[in-house]
């Protein structure tokens, strides 16, 4: 368990941030100056800061008590966004910086994070996503109490990021170092994080389970509006040929997603698609180009702003997959709870987190 | 070529210059460090202050410094009760080449130190350095080229310094008498040929300290960037 207190002395108003974090990932999510990364430096030590925040049996700052822990002896991992590696010393020297000689735990750093070949290169001359290993390589090469991660994926391309998303998911799955992960990103945090805490303006806005938090009414996360469904899943196989890769969602419902490579079979991923992908229709489909067709139910339908959206449930889904569609085509396909469906959805409008 | 008197004042030059610059190395990177984090009222005050003998004449900065360690100053006088004289010594040359090349290793290190992104000391700390470790295993390895720079420029001034050194320790032969003191004598009493000379020696040393440093300055950047 990760309890944090503090009051952090910003500017003109203080972060204050009350919140007991559960020891495995928390996305830390909220707008820009909501405080994310200020708090994140407070749990590091590098931040002012009073209050009380332990991690474990670890007691970090516990201002009543006089306690203030240097941040070398609270044994953090924090991986700014721009990996923050230093310029003078090659990636395995980089890595080995924290150690204090530890070499097992350097070796399983750098298994973790598939840095072999990349050991003698200097930091300049690694890739972006090259780079946010190493920096995680460093980090765990500690063995941290906590990893700190500030928007770790925020500035590689999508492609990128999904080579180094594995990764994370690897450490949080294998090694299971309890991470405050800071993001704008909503399908980073449902993909990795088991908890969200949300900032807005230096205050906590609302914490909880993604899903929950996501999807609950007059919630503004901005980046959450558009994917709607949001549907975990593994990896099955790849079809280079036929420019696309399987995935199998929970339920064991079958879906084909453009290639997707980098991910390995059997890794899990999250779908996403936006309501307003999905498409509907009211009698059985056939001789569409769509790859994926699911026979479903409309369970409820719901007026929302210009739009419906159709709450359909999958016989074999754990949650209803959500359709957006005019009032014109209910009006059409007189849409109506407990009507049977078909859905269909483009490979391409599939994105994988 | 050059006479034994002669070498003697090249050595003792080289040997005042390096010992000032060794002196004021730990002095100028902890002021300039202290300067590069400071945030606080009276910054700029402090940096001009600290610059100041960068443009006051040197003979100006030589008169303060007699005053403030003559044996009629309480400092002096408590120094002397103590047994150490400075002023027309080679103690004296070694103070008056320290303070005029102090200015040229704080400014140069301290633009350095600016340059160091703190986010990396900050990371280097949550990996498990204290502030020292921080500073000797980030900060200065980063700020290597311009401390190195610094170094060399102050060395070089050292070498040359001649104002400051004639008001406080004079122009002693064999005891305070460093190059530029010696060039000035030999053309007072008319000996141009070996003031040309010792001119010369000078021209040399200071080439031969920059070149090195451009070529270090060289290495490191070329193992940067590698």
């Amino acid at each position: 368990m990760i309890e944090v207190r503090v009051e952090v002395p910003l500017g003109a108003a203080d972060l204050r941030v009350e919140a007991g974090l559960p020891p495995a990932v928390t996305a830390v999510m909220g707008p820009s100056g909501a405080g994310k990364t200020s708090l994140l430096q407070a749990i590091a030590g590098l931040r002012r800061a009073r209050g009380r925040i332990t991690c474990g049996d670890a007691v970090f700052l516990d201002t009543e008590r006089g306690v203030d822990v240097a941040p070398e002896q609270r044994r953090v991992g924090y991986v700014p966004q721009d990996a923050g590696l230093f310029p003078h010393l090659t990636a395995l020297g980089n890595v080995r910086f924290g150690a204090r000689g530890d070499q097992a735990q350097v070796e399983t750093a750098i298994d973790t994070l598939d840095l072999r070949p990349l050991l003698d290169r200097r930091p300049a001359t690694l890739s972006g996503g090259e780079k946010q290993r190493v920096a995680l390589a460093r980090a765990l090469a500690t063995s941290p109490r906590i990893l700190l991660l500030d928007e770790p994926l925020a500035a590689l391309d999508v492609e990128l990021k999904e080579r180094v998303l594995p990764y994370l998911m690897r450490i949080r799955d294998e090694l299971r170092v309890p991470m405050l992960y800071v993001t704008h990103n909503v399908g980073e945090a449902l993909a990795l994080a088991g908890h969200v805490l949300l900032l807005r303006e230096r205050r906590v806005e609302a914490q909880g389970r993604p899903l929950d938090l996501l999807s609950s009414p007059g919630l503004s996360v901005e980046a959450a509006a558009g994917i709607e469904n949001l549907l975990p899943g593994r990896v099955v196989a790849h079809d280079a040929i036929g420019g696309v890769s399987r995935v199998e969602l929970k339920g064991g419902i079958p879906l084909s997603v453009p290639l997707a490579a980098a991910r390995p079979v059997g890794a899990p991923v999250m779908v996403a698609i936006r309501a307003e992908d999905v498409l509907v229709s009211s009698g059985p489909v056939k001789g569409l180009s769509a790859r994926n067709v699911y026979e479903a139910r409309v369970e409820a339908l719901e007026r929302t702003g210009a739009d419906v959206t159709l709450r359909c449930a999958l016989p074999a889904a754990p949650a209803p997959w959500l359709a957006r569609v005019t009032p014109a085509a209910v009006e059409a396909l007189a849409l109506k709870a407990g009507q049977p469906v078909w859905l269909a959805v483009k490979s391409h409008s599939i994105r994988l987190l | 070529m050059l006479s034994r008197d002669e070498v003697e004042v090249v050595l003792f030059t080289l040997g005042v210059a390096a010992l000032s610059t060794i002196l004021i190395f730990p002095l100028g990177l902890g002021a300039a460090l202290a300067l590069s984090r400071y945030r606080g009222p009276g910054k700029g005050l402090i940096e001009t202050l600290l610059s100041l003998p960068l443009i006051l004449p040197p003979t100006a900065v030589g008169l303060l410094l007699l005053e403030a360690f003559s044996l009629r100053s309480p400092l002096g006088s408590w120094l002397a009760a103590r047994g150490i004289e400075i002023v027309f010594t080679w103690k004296a040359v070694v103070l008056a080449t320290g303070v005029m090349s102090f200015p040229l290793l704080v400014r140069s290190a301290r633009t350095a130190f600016e340059e160091v992104d703190p986010q990396l000391v900050g990371l280097a700390r949550t990996l498990g350095c204290g502030p020292a470790a921080a500073f000797f295993r980030v900060t200065l390895p980063l700020a290597g080229r311009g401390v190195l720079a610094g170094t060399v420029l102050a060395f070089a001034r050292a070498l040359g310094e001649f104002g400051a050194t004639v008001m406080v320790a004079g122009n002693i032969p064999g005891r305070t008498r460093t190059l530029a003191l010696a060039i000035f004598h030999d053309n007072q009493v008319g000996r141009d040929d070996r003031a040309a000379v010792l001119a010369g020696v000078t021209a040399a040393l200071a080439f031969v300290a920059l070149w090195t440093t451009e070529a270090l300055t060289r290495r490191l950047r070329r193992r940067a960037e590698a």
